[in-house]
């Protein structure tokens, strides 16, 4: 269950970063529709976070409770934060923050798959 | 809240705008993974290695506090905290190589940083390269009164 939804965040990460990376290159700020690709990435984190909360419950796997959550949480804010961060900038460092992000959230997400041992 | 490209004082730019906001960026993902780990290590298992794992807790609230800094141009606050940076990677970096006993390979600042990529190294040489470079030319318009009100809080 955890890892079709890991390689669906890893997918929405590299997909977000890839139109940030064009945006880069073309000179532009970031848009509002990128952000709403962010708020998509956003639900789906917010299901894996149940999914693991309703799999740890369940108990078959020794995890080691706090790393995983501290993972989970923290991939939970780095994109909000860094979106309102780089809609603030009208430059093309604005799409090097959203950039920056997406990869932070996709590499978190192979780490929350190793913790889980998946 | 952080506005977008202002009428800056001459010659002197806010630290958090243009690359300044990658910068900020970085800063802040490093902040905020040195802060998780040292909060989890203090607060699962701090007998194991206290001197490393308070060490740990500490870089990643001055990470913290260099990325306010900096995202706010809080100018003294951000060179305080990216020297404190440099002095602790190097001090850090240069004892775990030569004891490793007192610090086993758990800090952000083990290894001049390799467990991050070099990360803690190369960044606060950016942030002192980025604080001089963004004031420089301040010392010449003192004279005049300032264009802009300071960009603080």
């Amino acid at each position: 269950m955890l890892v079709p939804l890991a390689l669906l965040v890893a997918a929405l990460c590299l997909a977000l970063a890839v139109w940030a990376a064009w945006f880069v290159v073309a000179d532009r700020a970031v848009v509002l529709r990128q952000l709403w690709g962010a708020a998509v990435v956003e639900v789906v984190l917010a299901v894996q976070a149940v999914v693991l909360g309703v799999l740890q419950a369940a108990g078959d796997r020794d995890v080691d409770g706090w790393l995983l959550w501290g993972y989970v949480a923290t991939q939970l804010v780095v994109l909000p934060v860094a979106a309102a961060w780089a809609f603030a900038e009208r430059t093309r460092w604005s799409s090097v923050v959203l950039l920056v992000a997406a990869l932070t959230v996709a590499f978190l997400e192979l780490r929350l798959l190793q913790i889980w041992g998946a | 809240m952080a506005s977008g490209p202002r009428g800056a004082a001459p010659g002197r730019r806010p630290t958090g705008t243009g690359a300044g906001r990658l910068l900020v960026a970085v800063y802040g993902v490093l902040a905020l993974a040195a802060s998780a780990r040292g909060l989890y290590q203090v607060g699962t298992k701090l007998q194991e290695a206290p001197v490393a794992y308070v060490l740990s807790l500490v870089a990643g609230l001055v990470y913290a506090v260099a990325t306010y800094a900096l995202a706010r141009d809080l100018r003294t606050l951000a060179w305080s905290a990216v020297v404190f940076e440099v002095v602790g990677v190097l001090t850090v970096g240069t004892l775990s190589l030569v004891d490793v006993g007192d610090f086993p390979d758990e800090t952000v600042w083990s290894q001049f940083g390799a467990g991050y990529g070099y990360v803690p190294l190369v960044l606060p040489l950016v942030g002192l390269w980025w604080l001089r470079r963004t004031g420089r030319g301040a010392s010449a318009v003192d004279a005049r009164p300032p264009a802009a009100p300071p960009a603080v809080g």
